[in-house]
C-alpha cells in the first residue's frame, strides 16, 4: 500500500520532467537533421572531425579481425586449389608470351622517350594510404583512409589502387580522409572511351558496375573498350584507367571497374594541382632596353589617347601627333633591337 | 552503492558496449563492393528488445546518444534516424505494460510494425526535404532482416545477459514497481 502510494506521488513529478526531456531530445535530433539539410558543409566537416577522432582508435582491434577473416577466406580457397592451379598454369603460358612482348615494348619505349627527351609530369606524385574503415552503411559506398590534412590531402583528388581508379577524396580530417567510391550514388566522373575517344560521364548507382551517361554516339563504342578518366573539369588528371565497358542485362552501358573493390587495402591518392589556365595573350619577347622603350611608348600613346578623349576640339591634331610619335617610337625600337642583336 | 544501482548502470554500459561492437564490425572494410545484401540493423532490434524487457536499462537519452553516433559514423543524414529511433522506442515503451502480457509471436508482430513504420517515415522525410534516399527495395530488405533477427536478439539477451520481462511485483532500487 505504502509502496504504491509513494510510487504515485513520485510519478506526479517524474512524468512531466520525462516529457520535457523527450521533447528536448526530439528537438535536438530534428534540429541536427535540419541544420545538416540547410548547412551541409559545416555539419559534414564536424562529421569528418568526429570520425577522425573515433575511427582510428578502432585500428588496434580491426587489424586482427581482418587478418582472421582473410585467413578464413584463404582457407576456403584451398578447396578450389586444384582447379586454380590448372587455371594458373594456363594463364602462365599466355603471360610468357605477353612478357616477351612487354620486354620488347619497354625497350622500344625507353628508346623513344630518350629520342623525344620527354619528361613526365613531376607534379603527378602520390600519397599512399591504408583503408581503415568503410562507410558501415549498405547505401553509401565510401572508405576511410589513414592519411589526411597533415599529409597534404585535399578534397577532390583522385584515388587509385594498383590498377585503376577507385574514387575521389571527399571530406578530409586531420589524420583521415574519406574516399567516395565510383559506385556511390553521389559519384560523377568525366571519362573518355578509347579507342573512339567518346566523352561520357561515369555515374555511380550503388551497383558494382557504374553507368555511362551522356554518351555522344553509342554506335562508336562497343563492350570491351577501355575507359579512362578524361580530365574534363580540371579536377582529375586525365588518362587514369577506370575499367572496361560492358553492357548490363538491361541493355544500358556500364563499366566493369579495373580496381579490386572486393579487397581495397592500400590506395594511392594522386596529388593534382589542377590544370593551369592561360589568361593573357602572349607578350612580346624583346631585349631588356627595347622592352622598356616599348613600355614608355605604350604609356605615351595611352596618355595621348586620354588627351584626345578630353578635348574633342583638337581631335584631329591629337591623332596626328599620336601617329607621328608612334612612327618615331617604332623606328627607335627597331634600331635598338638591331643594336641588341648586333651586340 | 547498493547492488541494484550497480546492476542498472552495468546494463546501461553493456548496451553502449554492444552498440560500439556493432559499429566496429560494420565499419570494418572487409568487402567494399556495392549492391551487396544489406545486413540487419542489429542495434534497432537490440534496442526494441531491451525497451520491451527492461525499459529502465535503456533510457531515451542513451538511445538517442547511440543513434546519433551511428548516424554520424555511418554517413547517414545526422539526427533523422536518431529521431525515428526515439519515436519508435517511445511508442514501444508506452505500450510496454500491454506487450508484457502478450505472447512472443504478437510482440514480434508489434515490433515488425514499428520497424516498418520507421523505415517508411525515413523514406518519406528524406523525400520531403529532397535528399538522396536509399533504394526502397534495399531498405525494405534491411527492415525485413531486422525483424527476422529479432527473436535471435531476444534469445541472446535472455540467455547471455539474463534479460527478461520484469516479473509481477518485482521492484527497483527505490521500491518502485517495474
Amino acid at each position: 500500500m505504502f509502496v504504491a502510494r509513494s510510487n504515485d506521488s513520485s510519478q506526479i513529478y517524474v512524468r512531466p520532467i520525462r516529457r520535457i526531456i523527450i521533447g528536448a531530445l526530439l528537438v535536438l535530433c530534428f534540429g541536427t537533421f535540419m541544420l545538416w539539410r540547410i548547412d551541409s558543409p559545416r555539419v559534414e566537416r564536424f562529421r569528418a572531425a568526429l570520425i577522425d577522432q573515433v575511427v582510428p582508435s578502432f585500428d588496434w582491434a580491426s587489424a586482427p579481425v581482418r587478418k582472421l577473416s582473410n585467413m578464413i577466406e584463404d582457407f576456403q580457397s584451398y578447396n578450389r586449389i586444384y582447379d586454380q592451379n590448372r587455371e594458373l598454369r594456363r594463364e602462365l603460358q599466355q603471360m610468357k608470351a605477353w612478357k616477351e612482348a612487354a620486354v620488347q615494348l619497354e625497350q622500344q619505349n625507353a628508346k623513344l622517350l630518350a629520342l623525344n627527351n620527354v619528361r613526365l609530369d613531376p607534379k603527378l606524385t602520390s600519397v599512399s594510404g591504408v583503408v581503415i574503415a568503410d562507410s558501415g552503411s549498405p547505401f553509401r559506398q565510401s572508405v576511410l583512409l589513414n592519411v589526411g590534412r597533415r599529409d597534404g590531402i585535399r578534397d577532390g583528388w583522385a584515388t587509385m589502387d594498383g590498377l585503376g581508379l577507385v574514387g575521389r577524396i571527399s571530406g578530409v580530417g586531420d589524420s583521415t580522409s574519406r574516399v567516395i567510391l565510383l559506385t556511390d550514388a553521389a559519384s560523377r566522373i568525366p571519362v573518355t572511351i578509347q579507342p573512339s575517344g567518346q566523352q561520357s560521364l561515369l555515374v555511380g548507382d550503388n551497383n558494382p558496375a557504374p553507368l555511362l551517361e551522356f554518351l555522344e554516339d553509342s554506335d562508336q563504342v562497343r563492350p570491351g573498350d577501355r575507359v579512362v578518366s578524361s580530365g574534363d573539369g580540371g579536377v582529375f588528371p586525365p588518362g587514369i584507367l577506370v575499367g572496361q565497358m560492358t553492357q548490363g542485362p538491361d541493355g544500358r552501358l556500364r563499366v566493369r571497374l579495373s580496381s579490386d573493390y572486393e579487397r581495397l587495402e592500400f590506395l594511392r591518392v594522386l596529388r593534382s594541382h589542377g590544370t593551369e589556365v592561360i589568361r593573357d595573350i602572349g607578350g612580346l619577347i624583346a631585349p631588356e632596353g627595347a622592352a622598356e622603350a616599348l613600355r614608355a611608348e605604350v604609356e605615351a600613346r595611352a596618355a595621348a589617347e586620354a588627351d584626345a578623349d578630353q578635348d574633342g576640339d583638337a581631335e584631329a591634331e591629337a591623332t596626328d601627333e599620336a601617329s607621328s610619335s608612334d612612327a618615331a617610337g617604332t623606328a627607335e625600337t627597331s634600331t635598338e633591337t638591331a643594336q641588341a642583336g648586333g651586340r | 552503492m547498493d547492488p541494484l544501482t550497480v546492476r542498472l548502470w552495468a546494463y546501461r554500459a553493456l548496451y553502449l558496449g554492444i552498440v560500439g561492437l556493432c559499429i566496429f564490425f560494420r565499419v570494418l572494410p572487409l568487402d567494399t563492393r556495392a549492391g551487396l545484401i544489406p545486413g540487419p540493423d542489429v542495434i534497432l532490434a537490440l534496442t526494441a528488445a531491451w525497451v520491451l524487457r527492461r525499459p529502465d536499462f535503456v533510457p531515451a537519452v542513451l538511445i538517442v546518444l547511440a543513434a546519433l553516433a551511428c548516424d554520424l559514423i555511418f554517413q547517414r543524414p545526422p539526427g533523422l534516424w536518431a529521431m525515428l529511433m526515439l519515436l519508435g522506442t517511445e511508442f514501444l515503451r508506452a505500450r510496454q505494460g500491454l506487450i508484457r502480457e502478450l505472447p512472443f509471436f504478437l510482440e514480434w508482430v508489434f515490433v515488425g510494425g514499428v520497424v516498418a513504420a520507421m523505415i517508411t517515415a525515413n523514406q518519406l522525410l528524406l523525400a520531403l526535404v529532397m535528399t538522396p534516399r536509399p533504394p526502397i527495395g534495399l531498405s525494405a530488405l534491411q527492415g525485413f532482416l531486422t525483424v527476422a533477427v529479432y527473436p535471435a536478439v531476444v534469445a541472446v539477451s535472455h540467455l547471455a545477459f539474463g534479460l527478461h520481462k520484469a516479473a509481477p511485483g518485482e521492484v527497483d532500487a527505490l521500491g518502485h514497481r517495474l
